[in-house]
């Protein structure tokens, strides 16, 4: 099994090298058939990944502890659920999963251009072959699955106990691959598009969509993160500015930058530069977040052991960086804007000054990361950064941002005049207003979460407005009632309509994280049977319920519930003791509600389980932040979703040609 | 109609500024000096990092340590020290890095004015871009002649020239 | 030539860029992230004042001034801790006599399970009961075992993280003692 795997791995290095030199050759030799066997090459690829990435899983199944990699992720002991997620649950598994990705990706390229390929696919194909090659690189010489072990263990050492605690390690991983990697697709077309000096609006057209296809996998993983941060590692809370975490954040920000400023380019041919610019920035930060989590330069939560791959990421990204950004620092010059800007008050210049807002929130973020390592660099001090920096600092830039989401589909193309948006914001200011009244009247006391709420409710009353006014003028032109056309009108405006509820769908996130300011908390030691009051809540510890488990220990702590009186049932928080991990893990019980969350972590068991110590919680708008996460990945999808491709009616096509003829 | 728009204007304005007060009301409180004496120790706790985790501040993690932190804290802060103590303390044990922001002063600054820096030379270069962008096409003849086509005339054009370049992405 | 000269200045600072990002990222590949710093060392080591977990004798710090103290932290759970008791039993029963002070002291550990493990491994050496394990955080303590070695003047000269072995104990005690004499 492991000689088959690294076999699949050699000769999918062989054909990626194919695919590369026969892309460059017939791009610049202009030899059609050679870049349409390149894009062939690349199913082989693809085909060669899956073989590697199932022998992997086969030995993994089938308990071969002659691998190294499965003797130290995988036990006889582990359920059959977590071994099959031992394939991507460290760090030599994982990059073959992150190859798996990317030639998935590299096919459906080649499959989506295989009728009328543009100009620009062979050198796109390219680049997307280096960094294939790259990856397989990394597992055919540095990080190798298929390694063996000298002395054959009889029982393997079983995956990290957090690894092996929940479903949700199912999914998280995938998303987060399909979104990361996902972005190396406008990359490639940007480059290529540099490369040829073909710095034309189609690469804008073409890229737009694999970008929000990748920008949505990518809000899920990140909202899976959360859930997992909140739901598996019992801190009681979602986000910890962990630094993968954060890298994880960069691109995903970057990449909503330039969905929003592509939009320019789409329409008026501006921003270039600045489209360019923001497609090589992604993928390097993508580049640099995969550096970071796997080279050992921070310590974080998620990081791999440190693993000989430090010094190859470090020069990939480097080469990314100078390739990247020297290509479009020399084409500078051809990128003049075509368009012309008439008016401050326009739809344009709110874009422009979302990119500006988004990059000032990433380069937060980006600085906060990367400063320790600066500082332990240049002074030899240690300084830590962590959520209240972030916190104080981002406050101003997120409400910035969250107000240009409401106003900015609130302006017109090109011009906009004061008059419209008075019109048009008024109500949805005025919501906003009533509700910062209301959240302080009501005793909030956190400035920052009223205004959030209060833009928050100005930016869905805003965008629902602006559907509203989208069907009504679809119902009208259609001579449909308003309830009939809604579905229609949002089908044939879905990149409009999901833009609104992508929106809404962040106001809605961030009313989640404005929400956490009125959490409340406290520790307390119980005997058992002994209760305790908290905001509303009776809880009585019932006292130790021990359950062994083959690969583990699970002590649970049940405690009963009650409420004005009545039963709530029972909520079981445990600490899950693994023989390979020196400290208990805990498991918390959450109840989810529609308003509030009550969480309840057990920390520590005192005199064989007589006494126990618990961490209770009232965390309000929780729920709000899965809704937001589910929202904005729904409005992408929706917005990504491909037009159907119908002739146009006749009595359009002679007035189109009439109004080509006229301008 | 245009009769209406300055009451409409008027109650939005007064809206506005109610809420602006009251948000300037809100922000006169901060917790680490108000409220119980558990949400004070909460709200200190959670400017130190827990030593044994990789990012959590002592206020959120479920270690050991920390659990000892926050009870040192409760009793500190009971006996009357000033949350600037308790944290001088621990940094003495710790070191620097037992604190969760970056420290004001030397290197530790770039942080805090880097952003806002960079912010307001971002806002610099938009407003010089957008004027550049816009005398750059003054005397552009073809621009001038161009009509103005309505939103809906807009779309259309733009699907029948999508029809004709084929599968556009 | 004002076209080149933009162009130029883009690929400068694309270089200098490039470069900036190799220098900072590839020192911090030679860096340990997981490395703490101690900031005792040099510095006098914080005063304390405890009673034994067998409730008879107090030790107090400022009274041992002219004396080497090993301080050793641990706990009942502390897996690791147990790997370095024969080095530290050594220790103890080699520098005794000879101006070295032994002390262990527990760490969120209840005083039961603390009672308990010392009688089963008859532990000769004096250990104490923290409170709040309020010493541990005024040596800031970040895991376990920890090790603390005090010159004979009231400095603190090594920390260890980790357990100790032999070797390493022996070593640190030449030097005091050494210090000491001269």
């Amino acid at each position: 099994m492991a000689v088959l795997g690294a076999i699949a791995v050699g000769l999918a290095f062989a054909t990626g090298a194919y695919g590369l030199l026969a892309a460059v050759v017939g791009a610049r030799r202009r030899l059609p058939p050679l870049v349409e066997s390149s894009r062939t090459a690349a199913y082989s690829l693809l085909a060669m990944v899956v073989a590697a990435n199932a022998a992997l899983m086969l030995a993994i199944l089938s308990n071969d502890f002659s691998i190294r990699y499965v003797a130290e992720n995988s036990s006889l002991n582990t359920p059959v659920f977590f071994k099959v997620l031992s394939l991507w649950s460290a760090h030599e598994g994982s990059l073959l999963l992150w190859n798996l990705v990317l030639a998935g990706y590299l096919a459906a390229i080649a499959f989506r251009f295989r009728a009328k390929p543009p100009e620009t696919l062979p050198w796109a194909l390219a680049v997307m072959y280096a960094v294939s090659l790259f990856y397989l690189f990394l597992v055919m010489v540095l990080s190798r699955p298929f390694a063996s072990i000298a002395e054959v263990p009889a029982d393997g050492r079983g995956p990290l106990p957090l690894l092996q605690n929940h479903w949700l390690m199912a999914v998280h991983p995938p998303f987060l691959y399909l979104g990361y990697i996902g972005f190396s697709v406008p990359f490639a077309f940007a480059m290529a598009s540099l490369i040829t000096g073909q710095v034309s609006d189609w690469w804008v057209r073409i890229t737009r969509r694999w970008t929000l296809v990748a920008w949505g996998f990518l809000t899920v993983g990140l909202t899976l993160g959360a859930l997992w941060s909140y739901a598996v590692l019992g801190w009681g809370g979602y986000w910890a500015w962990d630094p993968v975490e954060n890298v994880a954040l960069l691109p995903w920000l970057t990449a909503t930058a330039f969905l929003h400023t592509s939009m320019v380019q789409e329409r008026r041919g501006m921003l270039k530069l600045v489209n360019l610019a923001l497609a090589v920035t992604t993928f390097s930060l993508t580049t640099f977040g995969t550096f970071l989590t796997r080279a050992g330069v921070v310590a974080s939560v998620h990081a791999f052991t440190k693993s000989l791959v430090g010094p190859a990421y470090l020069a990939f990204l480097l080469l990314v960086l100078a390739a990247g950004f020297g290509l479009v620092a020399l084409r500078s010059q051809q990128l003049r804007s075509e368009g012309r800007f008439d008016s401050a008050l326009a739809r344009e210049s709110a874009l422009l000054g979302n990119a500006w807002v988004i990059l000032t929130l990433a380069f937060i973020v980006l600085l906060g990361t990367i400063f320790p390592v600066l500082v332990e660099t240049v002074s030899d001090r240690q300084v830590a950064v962590g959520a209240p920096y972030f916190n104080q600092v981002g406050k101003l830039p997120f409400l910035l941002l969250l107000v240009l989401m409401g106003v900015g589909p609130l302006l017109a193309w090109r011009r906009s005049s004061w008059v419209q948006l008075r019109v048009r914001a008024g109500m949805p200011a005025a919501a906003g207003a009533a509700v910062v009244v209301a959240t302080v009247a009501l005793g909030g006391r956190s400035w920052a979460a009223a205004a959030t709420f209060g833009i928050a409710a100005f930016v869905l009353v805003a965008n629902a407005g602006e559907l509203g006014r989208v069907t009504s003028s679809f119902a009208r032109s259609n001579r449909r009632p308003l309830l009939a056309a809604f579905p229609a009108a949002v089908t044939r405006n879905r990149r409009l309509v999901g833009a609104l509820v992508v929106h809404s769908g962040v106001a809605v996130a961030a009313c989640a994280i404005a929400a956490s300011a009125f959490a409340s908390q406290t520790e307390i030691s119980l005997e058992r049977g002994q209760q305790v009051g908290f905001q509303g809540y009776v809880l009585r510890y019932e006292g130790l319920k021990p359950q062994p488990e083959p690969q583990r220990m699970v002590l649970r702590a049940p405690v009963s519930l009650a409420q004005a009186g009545r039963s709530q049932g029972v909520m079981e928080p445990a600490l899950n003791l693994y023989p390979a991990a020196s400290e208990p893990i805990a498991t918390p019980s959450i109840r989810y509600g529609p308003l509030t969350d009550l969480y309840l972590s057990v920390l520590g068991f005192d005199e064989n389980g007589q006494r126990a110590t618990f961490r209770v919680l009232l965390n309000p708008g929780v729920s709000w932040l899965w809704l937001g996460g589910a929202m904005m990945a729904f409005g992408g999808a929706l917005a990504a979703w491909p037009p159907r491709h119908r002739p146009l009616p006749a009595e359009d096509l002679v007035r189109a040609r009439s109004l080509v003829e006229v301008g | 109609m245009t009769g209406r728009l300055p009451w409409a204007g008027l109650a939005l304005a007064a809206a506005l500024l109610t809420a602006a007060a009251s948000l300037a009301f809100a922000a006169i409180s901060s917790s680490e000096n108000s409220g119980t004496l558990e949400q004070r120790a909460h709200a200190v706790a959670a400017t130190l990092k827990c030593p044994v985790c990789h990012d959590l501040s002592a206020a959120d993690s479920p270690a050991p340590v920390a659990q000892q932190m926050r009870a040192q804290i409760t009793e500190e802060l009971r006996a009357g020290r000033t949350p600037d103590q308790i944290r001088a303390d621990f940094v003495a044990a710790y070191g620097e890095w037992i604190l969760l922001s970056p420290p004001q002063r030397g290197l530790g600054l770039l942080p805090w004015l880097a952003p806002g820096l960079l912010g307001v030379a971002g806002l610099a270069l938009l407003a010089v871009t957008l004027r550049r962008w816009s005398r750059q096409h003054e005397a552009d003849p073809t621009d001038s002649a161009a009509p103005e086509l309505s939103a809906a005339d807009r779309r259309l054009l733009d699907k029948a020239l999508a029809a004709a370049r084929g599968e556009v992405d | 030539m004002r076209v080149g000269w933009r162009r130029w200045t883009a690929l400068a600072a694309v270089v200098v860029g490039v470069g900036l990002t190799a220098l900072l990222l590839g020192s911090g590949l030679g860096h340990d992230p997981n490395r703490l710093p101690a900031t005792l060392l040099g510095r006098p080591a914080p005063d304390f004042d405890l009673r034994a977990i067998d409730g008879g004798q107090r030790a107090h710090l400022a009274q041992l001034h002219g004396e080497v103290v090993i301080l050793n932290f641990w706990a009942s759970w502390c897996v690791a801790c147990q790997t370095e008791e024969p080095a530290l039993r050594d220790a103890f029963e080699r520098y005794r006599d000879r101006g070295v002070t032994l002390l262990g002291v527990s760490f969120q550990d209840s005083a039961t399970d603390a009672r308990a493990y010392a009688a089963s491994r008859r532990i000769p050496w004096m250990l104490l009961d923290d409170p709040g394990s309020r010493t541990g955080l005024a040596y800031g303590v970040s895991g376990l075992p920890e090790t603390y070695f005090i010159a004979r003047d009231g400095r603190v000269s090594y920390k260890a993280v980790g357990p100790v072995n032999q070797d390493l104990v022996n070593q640190q005690l030449r030097r005091l003692q050494a210090e000491g004499a001269a």
